[in-house]
């Protein structure tokens, strides 16, 4: 889509100081918003996504807490149910696990259980995937489990100027929100991105650049290697960073790959109930008839993720993603 | 392994009400309140009664009754104050009932009615809403405990003058759930007070299966919280320990864990037989230190009950329990794309497509003849 958001003012940021703005704009809007997590306040996150926060806001609405994901999860949904709106962080998406119970009883349910009478307003921002060398669990790319998770929105930005859009239209909504932040990408680049506040829809993806010969599905610290690899392959490669990876945004999808008659999904995550099976069965549902060749699945391997001197031959890169697209574009019946 | 303390239950907690009625010290409440007390356990009681009726008979599914446990959820909701909140699990009806939650509603949820429909065919005025905020019964074990810590902090936060009471049974005191909300609870000050029915049994499971602890109020210990251990069929002491625990709350003093020792008379739920891992000479010892006979023998004794006045009381409970079961009955059945409502804020693809689906497949056709996406 386009960037209709780019008009006023602009600074150059990369993608961790868009949140850290983002953040500091939505707690000056609404005095009702409130960060939860541990190592927020005075160091400011251990990526500095929350810098300088606590000296502006104050202990009780950057809130420094007990070592405990799932307690961080469910005094955050409680708080929520008190008409709170609320930021939780999760340290690392590997860290995620011990917050499954909250998640799944009531984060996810609570609106839905209760006939719609209590809101889940909350927004839990989570680092995730690898390419940073760090140890076991700190490298995670389990967005498949939230998903799969009825009730809840999963949005994972590619650039500084749409995690900005995204993570204030996340904050805003009443639904409770997985925020995914691709800490690969946390530092690599800056971007312009206009100071005015913005929002960007939840349920839309964004066309990275047009093509006619193939169609790249990818989201997250992918977007950059598919762009790569699509300078580098000889085919005319659209680009869809899907941003919003529940609900899916399956119309423009659809279209795509109609137009296109060929289509790779590219993700970090696991292959096998990866993202990518689901958009591999939505185009075999209702866009076979269009298909030029079957569907590559450009993905990590279904082990645990490795240890560093062996995770670049585990993560897709922009040689895996060519790959693909040049076995697609190749194939014939 | 250390040695059950239950097997000395009349030593180590405290109590107002004997079993046999008599008074040690004040009445905390006055005779209002007491009968208010009163009532509601006889009304739970007739509600717990029709209720197993129509287990039986096929109308409700699976049912855990508050039997012989009515005085914990009814002493400590009468010493809320109207704004506070209150999260409750499967056997706390009696506490909403004290507050003058709807019966008819709590029915037709027993009968499997979607939220939504109960909403729509059993409508409630605002001013009929009781004054004490209750959240949603809540299933699964502990989660409750946490989001209630959350519901204090969030008054903490916002300098409220509000008390968030959540309950919890021993068994689910084993959860992580139950130490992070504590945790959190002490490390926050929050207003929150944790009431933990310590009914002796988790399904089949004894409470010195639950922790080697001597007390379930102990476990306050290591989150910094104060706590108490109360004879929890005892509906003045339970008031009496949670009256005190909310007003250190609302005084800023943090929160408290109460333990109420009590015994589960009855089957976990009805899909459970007791029979097969207790012995009845336990019922029998706990049948005498009934809570509901127990306030009955004190009011009589202050000639604030007779046998008219109960008489009364029971025949006005069974009124308004065939009422609300009427009414509930007169629900009709849900709309199945009531599964639909109340997940997103807005419409997705699929939920679009899914919804046309079962429409479809209502009526008898084949759902799956989409193959653009475009729709059936």
């Amino acid at each position: 889509m386009s960037a209709d958001y780019a008009d006023g003012e602009t600074s150059e940021v990369n993608l961790v100081t868009a949140v850290r703005d983002t953040l500091a704009q939505e707690m000056r809007r609404d005095e009702n918003v409130r960060l939860l997590g541990y190592d927020m306040g005075p160091i400011g996150g251990v990526f500095r996504a929350t810098e300088d926060l606590y000296e502006e806001f104050g202990e009780d609405r950057v809130i420094d807490t007990p070592l405990s994901e799932n307690g961080i999860l469910g005094a955050a949904a409680g708080m929520a149910m008190r008409g709170q709106r609320v930021v939780p962080e999760i340290q690392f998406l590997g860290f995620f696990y011990p917050a499954f119970g909250q998640f799944m009883y009531t984060i996810s349910k609570m609106h839905e259980r209760s006939g719609g009478a209590f809101e889940m307003p909350l927004t839990v921002r989570i680092p995730y995937g690898g390419g940073i060398k760090s140890s076991e669990y700190h490298s995670e790319s389990t967005e498949s489990f939230f998903v799969h998770t009825p009730g809840v929105r999963v949005v994972c930005p590619s650039t500084p100027a749409e995690t900005k859009g995204l993570l204030a239209a996340s904050i805003r909504s009443d639904d409770p929100v997985m925020f995914l932040e691709p800490k690969a990408v946390y530092r690599t680049g800056t971007q312009e991105v206009p100071e005015a506040e913005y929002t960007l829809p939840l349920d839309e993806s964004r066309t990275v650049r047009e093509g006619s010969d193939v169609t790249v599905l990818t989201w997250g610290a992918m977007v950059r290697h598919a762009e790569t690899a699509a300078d580098q392959v000889d085919a005319d490669v659209e680009i869809l960073d899907l941003r919003t990876l529940s609900p899916l945004p399956v119309d423009a999808v659809l279209d795509s790959v109609k137009k296109t008659g060929r289509c790779v999904v590219f993700h970090e995550a696991r292959r096998t109930l990866g993202l990518g099976a689901e958009l591999s069965a939505l185009v075999n549902e209702y866009a076979i008839d269009h298909l030029k060749a079957p569907i590559k699945r450009a993905t990590g391997y279904d082990v645990h993720f490795p240890s560093h001197q062996t995770e670049e031959a585990y993560l897709p890169d922009e040689q895996r993603a060519a790959h693909a697209i040049e076995a697609v574009t190749s194939y014939e019946y | 392994m250390a040695k059950w303390t239950e097997s000395r239950p009349d030593e180590d907690f405290s109590r107002v009400l004997a079993p046999d009625g008599t008074l040690s010290g004040e009445a905390p409440v006055d005779e209002a309140t007491a009968l208010r007390m009163y009532e509601t356990m006889k009304l739970s009681r007739r509600y717990d009664e029709k209720m197993l009726s129509l287990q039986r008979r096929g109308e409700i599914s699976i049912l855990s009754r508050s039997w012989g446990e009515e005085a914990i959820p009814v002493g400590s909701a009468a010493a809320l104050e109207a704004g506070d909140w209150c999260f409750p699990t499967y056997r706390q009806t009696p506490s909403k009932l004290y507050w003058g939650g709807p019966l008819d509603r709590a029915v037709a949820g027993l009968m499997g009615h979607e939220p939504e429909t109960i909403e729509e065919h059993l409508p409630l005025d605002e001013a009929d809403e009781p004054a004490v905020n209750f959240s949603p019964i809540y299933i699964p074990l502990a989660a409750n405990v946490t989001n209630a810590v959350g519901s204090a902090m969030a008054d903490k936060f916002e300098d409220g003058n509000t008390v968030t009471l959540s309950y919890i049974g021993d068994g689910s005191t084993s959860q992580g759930d139950f130490y992070e909300a504590l945790n959190f609870a002490g490390v926050f000050d929050a207003p929150a007070v944790t009431i933990c029915h310590n009914n002796q049994w988790a399904i089949s499971v004894p409470s010195h299966r639950q922790t080697a602890a001597d007390t379930f109020a102990q476990k306050a210990e290591a989150a910094g919280m104060p706590h108490e251990r109360v004879d929890g069929n005892d509906v003045f002491a339970v008031y009496a320990a949670t009256q005190r625990a909310v007003e250190r709350a609302r005084s800023g003093e943090g929160p408290t864990l109460l333990e109420c020792v009590t015994y589960r008379v009855d089957d976990h739920n009805t899909a459970d037989d007791a029979g097969a891992y207790r012995d009845e000479s336990e019922q029998e010892f706990w049948a005498e230190r009934d809570p509901v006979d127990r306030l009955e023998a004190y009011l009589r004794s202050e000639d604030a009950l007779d046998d008219e006045a109960i008489e009364a009381i029971e025949a006005d409970a069974d009124e308004r329990v065939e009422e609300a079961v009427d009414r509930a009955r007169d629900v009709p059945e849900d709309d199945p794309e009531r599964i639909f409502d109340n997940h997103l804020q807005s419409e997705s693809w699929n939920e679009r497509h899914q919804r046309e689906e079962l429409r479809a497949e209502q009526r008898g056709e084949n759902p799956f003849t989409d193959f653009t996406g475009d729709g059936l």
